[in-house]
């Protein structure tokens, strides 16, 4: 131990990636085929392949950190464990009921989700508390007695527990909780909901207790027998796993409450970013991950990430969540703010009955892929129109490791599109590209000006497979004037786990007026004081930074909004300087606010966080072994690429990122690099800064 | 300009139309005050063209969608020559400004460059309390629109820019919820300047005239889509009759008679034979009518199809003068909500005969709106929300329970955050066993949701539906069980009607209990497979005994499916059927 080596892996649908960052910041990256009901033997493969190259011994990985979508996938393929849930008298069908509305409008066949637990399992007990907490109806023991049996015999694996109006008053949950682990096998995983998100609206807590427990048991094996095959094959470094909101924490935490990991993988990509665009001076840097299937975007500012609790898990990709709630399963814990559209590299292209051209939401997948790949794929995708433009390599992607017949691009194109709108091969597909670009600007929008932020205040900070393919167009189409491709843009959510911080994070419902009389200041300083108490345990380290926020809303509306509060004795100084940055978040999210309306405090949050160990940036060293171009390109090989009327095929330089220096290059430009290719149109020049990131600035004025 | 459509551009400037709804849309239920916009979300959001027609609506209320067409026509026919830059407009009245009922107030803000309107942000919004005979304005019992509450033609809530100093304390004094109607005012004109911001962005980005132009081609192409989805339908002439229970305790039926004529691309609904309008409020004014023909076809003509004006330009809607389904002045109209749903249903029962694959069998007919008022401490409240609701059973699955009605996409409201803020306690929520229709498809259970007073001399009011006429099945279907209200206070407990009219005072300990009626049954339940119906009753949606008599299916006391049992005896109703038959 106390090398310095830090290690991580993050496991998705078809690759599980690994990244590497050494004492001295130097990035070695892996990629390895995902090994679905055996995770763990992938990420030691990538680790393996990297202490392979690195020459290093599995005891010199001092952490090992890890995001994974296995709780996503254990709810889409409705994979958890046996769950029951154990409710109010009168109640059992509040999680099947949800909050009623559907995501999708005029759709007489839609059929919602099936409820995580089946109606047999959902058991009711008699009990009753009011608002504040008091007792209207003590709880039935003996009822909880009987549910212990039942559930026994039904040979449940977990039980979550959930009373209304628990969030006042935990007494009876707890009292039952205490029942049921008496009574039921110990390695039953149960949770209540006043632990598990202590806050009203039933719906909510009971979903969020639901999830927690469905894919508790399923996330405890994962993580028990991953750190065992670690020890076992020497690697005793601190295992650490990302949380939805940001920030890494130990696995038996993870255990303990495992649904705050549902999105680890999104969540790195983004904390990663806005790690590395600080190290590159961007505090305010709007994320844009473009995969095969759909394209994620979120905002970062002053170096802040922003999370939401509005969150529904499995509930496919929805644009404006909020809006389109329903699908999923409601997830009422914080997580960082992604919004997501169904635009990949392998969205599919049609014409629709009224000959318009659509793309997506509808994808080709990994298998069978593009027609490019000539694995049967019939359809044309965006991916087929990015190499008839001439933006990827004709012969092979993925550093030449997938190889690809452009001529079935060119052929799909044809036949899906130019037959039918009298199109031209390359008109076609500028449209396809273009179109793909008009559908992430939703996803943009929706984490900027649906929240009253200028996109052109932000850079664009791009990755994912196709992220640098399409950056700098989105960036054109929304006034952005910078966009950053960092090194790993491939494998960047394994990336940005080496550069979360530590973190655990404690909220309470608060619920008093802003206004309040000197108790109420007395009450919150205590509250503060409890959180922060909660926070240092379980951080367990003097050098952890402590952040105080508190969520508020003007009497009477329905969501909250964060400031930030100083640490420290609370006045009536505090007060006035809470309502005065409320006021000026309202004004800016919203475009107004309400003069002297009053406001609610509705929660109190203690954030706590430890910087990584390791170095703050990436070395720009010379490229790793698995940077380099392979020998299907030549150094400085050129290729034609369209790129708009106004400047039809162009003969383009195609070179690696270690190609680029300090000084801008004009474009226009492709770099094509293992794990991805960046686009730099004539429009814009391109240079690559201290950290190895690509920097891209577009021309001012200038039309895309 | 449409010679020389760029296909591209149409989907681009789509996309940038819907985005700005939609964030119109989340501003407004993020600021808004009222549990019944920010926690139910009846409202909408549309971006209008320079001439008022909707280019896109927020993911919000489909019978909302064509009703920006008709107001915004009458706004821009009235004002025109006074609509200056800064300037927003507010409205309610259905007869002073083609507005669809009294508590479903408009906000609209015209869109300048460079001196010119060019398009509309539009919002509407239901509000808890537009004062009137009862709290909640939306009397059963209204004779004439004057008793509805405070109504509003269209006038200047901001003259360019400047806060008119008036209008809001004329509304705050005629309004029993003075903070919630502001606050939801303030959310409406918040999303309306996104929707400002939005279209001028884009207009800077590509220029007034191309926005307009494809404008026209985005119409124009939902047009086409909509021709192309209803070529699709089989020519015919389809029929269908439903009721509304009708008002007070010893109600009569309004009736509704349609004749849906799909001929080549395009399709009438004519209401002739419909009931004249009625003495209480759920007559619904035409423009109200159309939204919802609209909304029932846009729902069988595929994803596709934008949300714009241009869709609706196949679609010919004819109901008869003073009907309930155009109603004259001075007919109130502030519970109209259920005679939207029963258009809908209609529409669908129609649709069901020419397109049986694309519908489900009727539903629980629309939201339950119980409304409670009182005073506690000294301050008035009002307490509105939509139960909410059950859905028939299609061709290919089960019934939908806790889903809105096609029309309306309501979210309940949280029963934590009623008791919370109100003294009434929920003491059940939650579906009820054997309500939903027998059927090879089981109809949705009907939903129970009971509310105990905890507080004297408490106003009710409830305006519900299907107490008398059920949701009927499709296809050997059965109907769903009726809905029930039911009143247990100090006289003892009893039914009320779909519709009381009569005024109903709630002491403390008093209950309500409603429960909706369940969805229709598809296909004849005897063919339903044994393994579902037993699967049905061990999750407690059937009991054994429904499980045989509406089944056929015989379970024994152990829970065991009687394979053999269930053979004879639905053998037993064949051999009666043909017996009957000969």
């Amino acid at each position: 131990m106390g090398t310095g080596y830090r290690i991580s892996a993050d496991i998705g649908g078809t690759f599980t990636d690994i990244a590497c960052l050494s004492p001295d910041g130097v990035l070695t990256t892996a990629k390895t085929p995902t090994t679905p009901g055996d995770y763990a033997s992938a990420i030691l493969a990538g680790i393996a392949d990297v202490m392979r190259r690195l020459d290093l011994a599995p005891g010199h990985f001092d952490e090992i950190l890890h995001a994974s979508t296995i709780a996503t996938n254990a709810i889409l393929e409705g994979k958890g464990a046996r769950t029951a849930l154990v409710t109010t008298e009168g109640f059992r069908d509040v999680l099947e009921m949800r909050r009623v509305r559907v995501p999708r409008l005029y759709a007489p066949l839609y059929q919602k989700p099936a409820p995580l637990v089946p109606r047999r399992l959902r058991l009711e007990v008699a009990e009753r508390l009011d608002a504040k907490g008091g007792v209207v109806r003590a709880l039935d023991k003996a009822a909880v007695r009987r549910c212990g049996e039942a559930l026994a015999e039904a040979g449940v694996k977990a039980v979550a527990i959930c009373f209304l109006h628990s969030y006042a008053n935990p007494a009876h949950e707890a009292a039952a909780e205490a029942i049921l682990r008496d009574m039921l096998p110990a390695g039953t995983f149960i949770c209540s909901s006043h632990d598990v998100l202590p806050e009203i609206r039933e719906y909510e807590r009971t979903s969020t207790t639901v999830v927690n427990a469905y894919i508790g048991p399923v996330i405890s094996a994962y993580l028990g027998e991953l750190q065992a095959r670690l020890l076992a094959a020497g690697l005793n470094g601190r295992l650490l796993m990302m949380q939805s909101g940001g920030g890494l924490l130990d696995v038996d935490r993870v255990i303990a409450r495992p649904a705050t990991v549902v999105e680890s993988g999104p969540a790195a990509g983004v904390v990663g970013a806005a790690r590395l665009g600080a190290s590159a001076g961007l505090g305010n840097i709007i994320t844009f991950d473009m995969g095969g299937t759909t394209a994620k975007a979120s905002l970062i500012e002053n170096g802040r990430l922003v999370t939401t609790d509005e969150y529904e898990v499995g509930g496919g990709i929805s644009m404006s969540s909020a809006l389109a709630k329903g699908g999923g399963y409601a997830l009422k814990l914080p997580v960082i703010d992604v919004s997501e559209v169904g635009a990949g590299g392998g969205s599919i292209v049609r014409i629709d009955a009224g000959n318009a051209l659509k793309v997506g939401p509808d994808s080709a997948g990994a298998v069978p892929g593009p027609a490019c790949y000539g694995a049967g794929g019939v359809h044309a995708t965006v991916t087929d129109a990015n190499v008839v433009l001439g933006y990827l390599n004709p012969l092979a992607l993925a550093g030449g490791s997938v190889p690809i017949d452009a001529a079935l691009s060119r052929e799909a194109i044809e036949r899906v599109v130019c037959r039918v709108l009298d199109r031209s091969l390359l008109d076609a597909a500028w449209g396809i590209h273009r179109l793909a670009n008009s559908a992430m600007m939703r996803a943009v929008k929706a984490v900027s000006t649906y929240r009253g932020r200028d996109p052109r205040d932000f850079a664009l900070f791009a990755f994912g497979g196709n992220g640098g393919i399409h950056a700098v167009a989105l960036a054109g189409e929304l006034g952005m004037a910078r966009v950053i491709v960092p090194p790993g843009a491939g494998v960047f959510s394994a990336v940005g786990l080496l550069f979360t911080d530590h973190e655990v994070s404690r909220s309470l419902a608060f619920g008093r007026p802003l206004a309040g009389d000197d108790d109420a200041l007395g009450a919150m300083q205590a509250a503060f004081a409890r959180l922060e108490q909660t926070v240092r345990q379980e951080l367990a380290d003097p050098a952890a930074t402590l952040r105080w926020r508190a969520e508020l809303r003007y009497r009477g509306q329905g969501f909250e909004l964060g400031v930030d509060v100083p640490a420290g004795p609370l006045s009536q100084a505090t007060l006035a300087a809470l309502r005065i940055a409320f006021e000026r978040e309202h004004q800016r999210s919203y475009g107004h606010d309400l003069g002297d309306h009053a406001i609610d405090i509705v929660t109190l949050r203690v954030i706590g966080t430890l910087a990584p160990k390791g170095p703050g940036r990436i070395a720009d060293s010379a490229p790793s072994a698995d940077a380099i171009v392979p020998e299907t390109l030549s150094a400085e090989a050129r290729r034609p690429a369209y790129f708009g009327p106004d400047h039809g095929l162009v003969d383009t330089p195609v070179i690696g990122r270690a190609g680029l220096g300090d000084a801008p290059r004009r474009g226009p430009l492709i770099v094509e690099e293992y794990e991805g290719t960046t686009l730099v149109p004539p429009h814009a020049t391109a240079r690559r800064d201290r950290g190895g990131n690509i920097v891209i600035d577009l021309d001012a004025g200038v039309e895309p | 300009m449409k010679d020389n459509v760029d296909p591209i551009l149409l989907e681009v400037f789509k996309n940038g139309f819907e985005a700005i709804a939609d964030e119109m849309a989340l501003i407004l239920m993020r600021t808004a005050h009222s549990p019944i916009v920010r926690d139910a979300m009846d409202f909408s959001t549309a971006l209008c063209d320079a001439e008022g027609r909707n280019l896109a609506q927020g993911l919000t209320t489909p019978m909302h969608l064509g009703s920006f067409h008709d107001a915004m026509r009458h706004l821009i026919g009235e004002y025109q020559g006074d609509i200056a830059d800064g300037d927003v407009f507010i409205g309610n009245d259905p007869y002073l400004a083609s507005g669809q009922h009294l508590p479903d107030i408009y906000v609209i803000r015209p869109i300048f460059h460079e001196g010119a309107v060019q398009g509309w942000a539009a919002t509407i919004a239901h509000h808890v309390d537009v004062g009137g005979l009862v709290p909640g304005s939306n009397s059963l019992s209204a004779v004439e629109i004057h008793q509805e509450g405070l109504r509003l033609p269209f006038l200047k809530l901001r003259r360019a820019g400047v806060v008119d100093p008036v209008l809001p304390k004329v509304i705050a004094a005629n309004v029993r919820m003075p903070d919630q109607v502001l606050g939801d005012i303030e959310a409406q004109l918040a999303a309306t300047q996104a929707g400002a911001r939005g279209l001028a962005a884009m207009i800077a980005r590509y220029g007034a005239r191309t926005v307009r132009g494809y404008g026209e081609v985005l119409h124009d192409y939902a047009e086409r889509m909509a021709r192309a989805a209803i070529r699709a339908i089989p020519d015919g002439v389809y029929a269908f009759d439903d009721h509304i229970d009708g008002l007070g305790d010893a109600p009569e039926p309004v009736h509704f008679r349609l004749r849906l004529t799909v001929s080549g691309d395009e399709v009438t609904a004519d209401w002739t034979g419909t009931s004249p309008q009625v003495r209480g409020g759920i007559n619904a004014p035409l423009s109200f009518c159309k939204s919802n023909v609209y909304a029932a076809l846009r729902s069988v003509m595929g994803d596709d199809v934008p949300n714009c004006h241009g869709y609706t330009r196949p679609i010919h809607v004819v109901a008869p003068e003073a009907s309930v389904l155009n109603c004259t002045y001075p007919a109130p109209c502030g519970a109209r909500g259920i005679t939207g749903y029963r258009i809908v249903d209609c529409v669908f029962g129609a649709l069901a005969q020419a397109v049986p694959d694309k519908v489900a069998a009727d539903g629980a007919g629309g939201s339950t709106l119980p409304s409670f008022s009182g005073r506690v401490d000294g301050r008035t409240f009002v307490f509105s929300e939509c139960v909410m609701g059950v859905w028939g059973a299609t061709s290919g699955h089960d019934g939908q329970e806790g889903v809105p009605h096609m029309a309306s996409n309501q979210a309940n409201v949280p029963i934590e955050t009623i008791e919370a803020d109100y003294p009434i306690r929920i003491e059940r929520y939650g579906l009820v066993p054997d309500t939903g229709g027998a059927g090879r498809n089981r109809g949705g259970l009907g939903i129970v949701r009971e509310y105990r007073m905890l507080a004297d001399d408490l106003y009710f009011g409830v305006r519900s539906d299907k107490v008398v006429h059920p949701p009927h099945g499709l296809f050997g279907g059965q109907d769903g069980a009726p809905a029930i209200n039911l009143l247990r206070d100090a006289r003892g407990e009893r039914r009320l009607p779909a519709m009381p009219t009569a005024a109903l005072t709630l002491q403390s300990g008093d209950v309500y209990r409603h429960v909706m009626a369940g969805g229709g049954g598809f296909g004849d339940p005897f063919t339903r497979e044994p393994e579902r119906v037993l699967e049905d009753l061990i999750d407690g949606r059937i009991t054994r005994d429904h499980a045989r008599q509406a089944y056929g299916v015989v379970v024994t006391e152990a829970g065991v499916l009687d394979l053999a049992a269930t053979a004879a005896l639905r053998a037993e109703r064949e051999n009666a059927q043909d017996a009957h038959r000969h």
